[in-house]
């Protein structure tokens, strides 16, 4: 692989330490009016140890995301403490929907510091059903500037729509493109035995679907959901003694472009700043597109994939919506992604199922079909070794990026 | 004038930094933040964004252009049920900032521009909107 910048080098030496996920675990989703954000939270904590062969005490280390219900500014420490623990590492990562793999990184950094060797990494929350209406609004208003954007009537769905349409014009991406995305991701998640959304749709389907916000129909936004999903971080010498095979972090990447949506100079400056975060994952991990088997995409919308699959180098410019239309995102395609159904079709908890069902791919695990209780299926690509996931906060303002491997990372 | 129902819509957050304004606003007058060497920035801040550099305001025409639109069938509150639907849109100002604005018509109320009337690239002007007494929102019109 090329040597890379001393930037480059530094990262590949941290994670040449054999940083990986040895565990995972998710709730079931959708509506759950029956548990609370802590239970939730605990219940997957569980799953998660389980699947590791692992005791909450073997754990030292715990990083946690936020709550819209339970309102506090130490969640991981809160946490911590509801669940009995009395971690050497601790630290609250909120940064939107990019929360999920900087959880990861933050993971991988307090283990290369030497501050804990075993790190939770959980979220999860009652966000449909325990949210209060002032809550919502205050959801509503969060990704819009408090004085020259809210006052206008933006909503999450339209901010994302100017971008959208804007893309759309400049690239002349018809509205099936966006389509294709949700259809896609509709019969993969027909197979995910907890997907909230089981039926497969067609392109027809969605272009019918009532309007929310420009170019957007119900069906291109992702879902609200309560649930909860968690990975176990660690190193490889310690993952020996545990049960299942530990799959590799073997590229980080970030980048940002923007924060208000307002502020965004351009669709190109988008595509790059959110890209520039798998770019520098994938260079870190000495790969190149070409080499991957899977992709677990953000998709807060239909049209959040498109985009990142072309500041990641995966298509060019404008391409990414010919190429789902063509199949290439579909389970046998040319590369499947968002196998689990994403957040437009099996649960919104961030990029977190996104890193859960990439790691079930790398184990071979992907394969739902003995879940006869859930109606689950086989959405496993055959002999998938590497995987990019991300996530993106705000209006794609935000991304982070890893590459997953079934293998260690080669010496840098 | 006459009365208007009560405003039940979002109202901008208020800063000491923001005061200039809302309150050249309030007299129907379009300013832009500008950095230290008189380049018009937005959205409007103490310090310029970049350099941090000391800002001052300048007289701003209030035309432009529309960058791209998005049409709300569904608001952000309550306040939009009912409404039909309206038009949040990015003009690309002459000076060179880009904002947030929402298209409407030129007439009593200021109601929202009919969706099959809008088109990126659309020239666009001001206008001023006294949703109360204390706040009036910069909106955009079809260029007459």
């Amino acid at each position: 692989m090329a040597e890379g910048t001393p930037d480059i080098k530094e990262a590949r030496r941290m994670l040449g330490k054999g940083i990986c996920i040895a565990g995972v675990g998710e709730t079931e989703q959708g509506i759950i009016s029956d548990r609370g954000s802590f239970e939730l939270l605990t219940e997957v904590t569980r799953t998660t140890l389980d699947d590791a062969g692992l005791q909450l005490s073997d754990v030292d280390g715990i990083v946690t995301a936020f709550s819209f219900v339970e309102s506090t500014l130490m969640h991981s420490t809160t946490l911590a403490d509801y669940m009995g623990m009395k971690p050497g590492y601790f630290a609250s990562v909120a940064v939107g929907g990019a929360t999920a793999p900087l959880m990861a990184v933050q993971a991988a950094m307090a283990i290369d510091a030497g501050l804990a060797e075993v790190v939770l990494c959980v979220r999860g929350d009652n966000t449909r059903s325990g949210i209060s209406s002032s809550g919502m609004i205050a959801m509503a208003r969060e990704m819009s500037h408090g004085a020259y954007e809210a006052p206008f009537g933006l909503t999450t769905i339209g901010g994302y729509g100017l971008l959208a349409q804007r893309y759309m014009y400049e690239h002349d991406i018809p509205q099936e493109a966006l389509a294709a995305v949700v259809a896609t991701q509709s019969e993969h998640a027909a197979l995910k035995w907890n997907a909230m959304l089981r039926d497969a749709v067609t392109v027809e389907d969605v272009m019918a679907d009532r309007w929310i916000a420009t170019p957007f129909h119900a069906m291109d936004c992702s879902l609200v959901s309560d649930g909860a999903a968690a990975f176990i971080v660690t190193t490889e010498a310690r993952a020996k003694n545990m049960k299942k095979k530990p799959v590799y972090i073997t590229g980080i990447g970030e980048g940002f472009s923007h924060q208000y949506i307002s502020e965004a100079e351009s669709v190109a400056s988008v595509r790059d700043g959110l890209g520039r975060a798998g770019r520098r994952a994938m260079e870190v991990a000495g790969i190149t597109p070409q080499d991957l088997d899977v992709a677990e995409i953000y998709d807060s919308f239909s049209f959040t994939p498109l985009i990142a699959l072309e500041g990641f180098g995966i298509c060019g410019p404008g391409e990414a919506g010919d190429w789902v239309m063509e199949g290439n995102a579909k389970l046998g395609g040319k590369l499947p992604m968002n196998t689990h159904g994403g957040l437009i079709r099996q649960a919104h908890l961030g990029a977190m199922h996104h890193i859960v069902e990439a790691v079930l791919q790398l184990r071979g695990e992907a394969d739902d079909s003995d879940k006869t209780e859930f109606n689950g299926g086989n959405h496993q690509v055959p002999g998938a070794k590497l995987a990019i996931t991300n996530g993106s906060g705000g209006i794609l303002a935000a991304t982070s990026a890893l590459v997953l491997s079934s293998e260690p990372p080669s010496a840098a | 004038m006459s009365e208007k129902p009560a405003y039940t819509k979002p109202l901008p957050d208020l800063r000491p930094e923001d005061a200039p304004f809302w309150e050249a606003m309030k007299e129907h007058r379009f300013i832009l933040p500008c950095d230290d060497t008189g380049k018009p920035f937005w959205y409007p801040r103490k310090y310029a964004p970049g350099t941090l550099s000391a800002t001052s305001w300048t007289d701003a025409k209030g035309t432009g252009t529309v960058y791209t639109y998005s049409t709300h069938f569904i608001g952000p509150s309550k306040a939009y049920k009912g409404d039909p639907p309206h038009i949040v849109a990015l003009v690309d100002l002459d000076e060179g900032p880009r904002m947030m604005t929402i298209l409407v018509k030129d007439e009593d109320g200021y109601p929202s521009m009919d969706p099959e009337d809008v088109a990126i690239g659309m020239k666009v002007q001001i206008v001023f909107d006294d949703v109360t007494d204390e706040i009036t929102l910069p909106k955009f019109t079809p260029a007459g």
